[in-house]
């Protein structure tokens, strides 16, 4: 249940939330903000999420669960926009009584835990333990303060379409697949092989789908473990952005940007056989190309595990009722309420207690060719030593993401890429 | 010609309409009570945000977090930073190229709608100002699909006749220019009926006698049209200039909303560039030290606008 944490495309219909934010942010918070959180309900609140995740079938099953309770549900936008609304709240403006914040955007909120409610004062200290001990660490500031509750985690796979790989003459049982690309220079050479007998591009784009998932495997990204920026030398960062041009040049990629009309109308219309699919993504593919159904699978990703995107509920600290808010997370967030999230969308639980139940485990998706989702999904983040995500995460990850888009699609340079993005970067963040 | 009353020939006759002398404070209080609404409201939304923010320009400001003096820094590093200028260059291009030719379609349509020959005039005056009502998203979507690079229209014809698809949103000129054709077409409406009213406002008489004198159309145009139309020219130059420089939505959502408006920033606008620094990555300072070099951007080229256009028409 998230977006991608550093997604710098939005859908049109994201666009168009923020079209609506251009009529002046100011007018949206208050718009947003127009309940009556604060006037002392006990039994009402309000609550902030992003669009495209479908949080109003949690706020469905809460009513079942807590039925003299009512949750103003206001979809923001996508999930920058949200965190913008929430960042023009927090400063001043009238703020909601839970908000849904992904991860790439809690850096910049934990900077100052004080706009939070400290989650362990109404009872966040005793289920802590629940959650994944490495997710649960980002959302806990350095003075100690729980400022979220992780709703999911996104362990990373590849989606493949079945029947255009059988097609080319690729293998299409998901193990199989999984085999041929054990590494990232296997999966290009294989997209290669694709590309040669189908005659069309092989991935959407090499930006998010060979690039961001490379990058996100290592155990440092753009922050050391002690919060030093080190983007530039830390190989990972540089090898990943290597495979990614590695990509591009090796002409398999649809120059689609994730998310865009393009991508969407190419996903139903096979103009690309593989695409990066975390647990959330899921719900994307789902959406853009419903006529698709069962043609699609999943296979493991190159380099084993690792973890793109996942969502954080924080409870601002001028919350008109902060209890309705938290009775809501520890009861939505519990380990049973994540697995039964699971088994309905998708999105992987962070509770490890989950991690083995049969539910899990045998879960399989129709969708996807009854693929095991929730063992491929689970075994990507087991597998996992986490990076620390720091404040200027989505800027250097933007402007490596633009350079490589700028290759692929405006035909920018490619040996000027890497030196363009740094650039770009130390203007950005003064580093 | 009515006849002109002096003063002498009120001597002794009490006017029909004498006012009663103002006694009550609160009589001659009254007026600037009616018009406060309007005062007070500028004051709240329109000068103290303007104050504010050249307050906060001078500020190290976490809208969420600390914020520290820092004097003229944010403008220093405005100055030095590349962003900024490429966020100029493409504002001053856009505005030019939809400013330019939307002012003089205007013109041009609004002699057509003002000619006696035409039929169903009410119409196609109604019609001007269909594009203006449409909002923005629902135009932004229509032209994104229309110039899309995959399946958009006008490719399927570029492809038709033979050439390679042109992806008009990965150029700076092929994004300036669509972004333009998009501003155009909202606005021409409008400035064509302003046009118009200030047309129809001229004396027909003064076109016939420029008849009698020998004067074409064309030189009816620049002696009689252009100069009437002075007034409303100057007016529309400096609202385009407003809002041309000030243009956000467009390339925003044609970009399919990045903040960037592209992969090398070849449509971010200065708006963009404001709102990505103050929202996107929390610089409250620095987006307003951009807001101010906007507005002071603004201030300058209106008034230059406003020199050169009120000169238009004129005997020079």
């Amino acid at each position: 249940m998230t977006t991608p944490a550093l997604n710098p495309f939005l859908s049109r219909r994201r666009a168009l939330a923020l079209g609506g934010l251009a009529g002046g942010v100011a007018l949206t918070a208050s718009a947003c903000s127009s309940g009556s959180s604060g006037s002392g309900d006990p039994n009402t609140f309000e609550f902030w999420s992003f669009t495209g995740i479908n949080q109003k079938a949690d706020v469905e099953s809460y009513k079942k669960l807590a039925p003299d309770v009512t949750v103003k549900l206001t979809e923001v936008g996508n999930a920058q926009e949200t965190a913008q609304g929430l960042t023009t709240a927090l400063a001043g403006g009238k703020v909601p009584d839970l908000v849904l914040i992904q991860a790439g955007d809690l850096p910049k909120f934990m900077k100052n835990p004080g706009n939070f409610t400290d989650l362990a004062t109404l009872g966040a200290d005793q289920v802590e333990d629940d959650y994944v001990d490495w997710v649960m660490a980002q959302a806990t500031a350095k003075s100690g303060e729980i400022v979220g509750i992780p709703t999911d985690v996104g362990g990373m796979g590849v989606a493949y379409r079945t029947d255009l790989f059988a097609a080319a003459g690729l293998p299409t049982n998901r193990d199989e697949v999984s085999a041929l690309w054990p590494t990232w220079e296997e999966f290009i050479a294989t997209g290669q092989r694709y590309t040669q007998a189908s005659g069309s591009a092989f991935i959407d784009n090499a930006a998010t789908t060979v690039f961001l998932q490379a990058v996100s495997q290592g155990t440092e990204q753009y922050y050391s473990a002690d919060g030093e920026v080190v983007y530039d030398t830390n190989p990972v960062v540089k090898d990943s952005f290597d495979l990614g041009l590695k990509a591009i040049a090796a002409g398999i990629t649809a120059k689609l940007e994730s998310f865009s009309d393009g991508w969407n109308a190419g996903m139903a219309k096979g103009t690309f056989a593989a695409v990066a699919a975390p647990s959330w993504m899921l719900g994307s593919i789902r959406s853009a190309a419903p006529e698709t159904e069962g043609k699609w699978d999943i296979a493991t990703i190159p380099g084993g595990s690792g973890n793109w995107g996942g969502s954080y509920l924080a409870i601002p600290a001028r919350a008109g009722n902060p209890k309705a808010a938290w009775a809501y997370i520890s009861k939505m967030q519990s380990p049973e309420q994540q697995l039964q999230h699971f088994i309905e969308s998708g999105s992987l639980p962070t509770t490890p207690v989950n991690y083995d139940k049969p539910e899990l485990v045998d879960h399989t998706d129709p969708f996807f060719g009854d693929a095991p989702t929730g063992k491929i999904f689970t075994q990507a983040v087991l597998g996992l030593k986490p990076f620390l995500n720091g404040e200027y995460n989505t800027e250097i990850s933007t402007e490596l993401l633009n350079a490589l888009n700028g290759v692929e699609g405006d035909g920018a340079p490619a040996a000027a890429a890497w030196d363009t993005a740094v650039k770009g970067i130390k203007t950005a963040i003064g580093a | 010609m009515a006849a002109t009353l002096t003063p002498g020939t009120l001597k002794g006759v009490k006017p029909a309409t004498a006012t009663r002398p103002v006694e009550k404070r609160w009589e001659r209080l009254a007026p600037y009570g009616y018009v406060a609404p309007f005062y007070v409201l500028f004051l709240v939304f329109g000068l103290f945000p303007l104050l504010f923010t050249f307050y906060v320009a001078l500020f190290d400001w976490n809208p969420i977090g600390d914020k520290t003096f820092v004097g003229l820094a944010n403008f220093q590093q405005l100055a030095a930073d590349p962003r900024f200028w490429n966020a100029l260059k493409n504002t001053f291009s856009i505005w030019i190229i939809s400013t330019a030719p939307q002012l003089l379609i205007a013109l041009v349509l609004a002699q057509v709608l003002n000619s006696a020959l035409l039929r169903f005039a009410t119409f196609f005056r109604m019609a001007m100002l269909l594009p203006y009502i449409t909002s923005v998203a629902a135009t932004a979507i229509v032209f994104a699909q229309l110039f899309n690079r995959d399946f958009g229209l006008l490719n399927w014809v570029i492809g038709g006749l033979g050439f390679e698809h042109v992806d008009f949103m990965s150029t700076p000129v092929g994004s300036h220019l669509l972004v333009s054709t998009m501003v155009v077409w909202r606005w021409f409406g409008y400035n064509t009926l302003l046009y118009l009213a200030a047309l129809q406002a001229v004396p027909r008489d003064l076109y016939e006698a420029a008849a009698m004198d020998g004067a074409g159309p064309v030189k009816q145009f620049f002696h009689i049209t252009l100069p009437s139309l002075r007034p409303v020219i100057v007016f529309t130059v400096i609202m385009s200039t407003i809002g041309g420089l000030q243009i956000f939505t467009e390339p925003l959502l044609l970009s399919n909303g990045t903040l960037t408006c592209g992969t090398a920033r070849q449509c971010q606008t200065l708006s963009l560039f404001l709102y990505e620094q103050g929202f996107g990555s929390f610089k409250f300072g620095y987006g307003s030290a951009i807001g101010v070099a906007l507005f002071a951007i603004i201030v300058v080229v209106a008034l230059v606008n406003f020199l050169l256009s009120s000169r238009l028409g004129k005997k020079g």
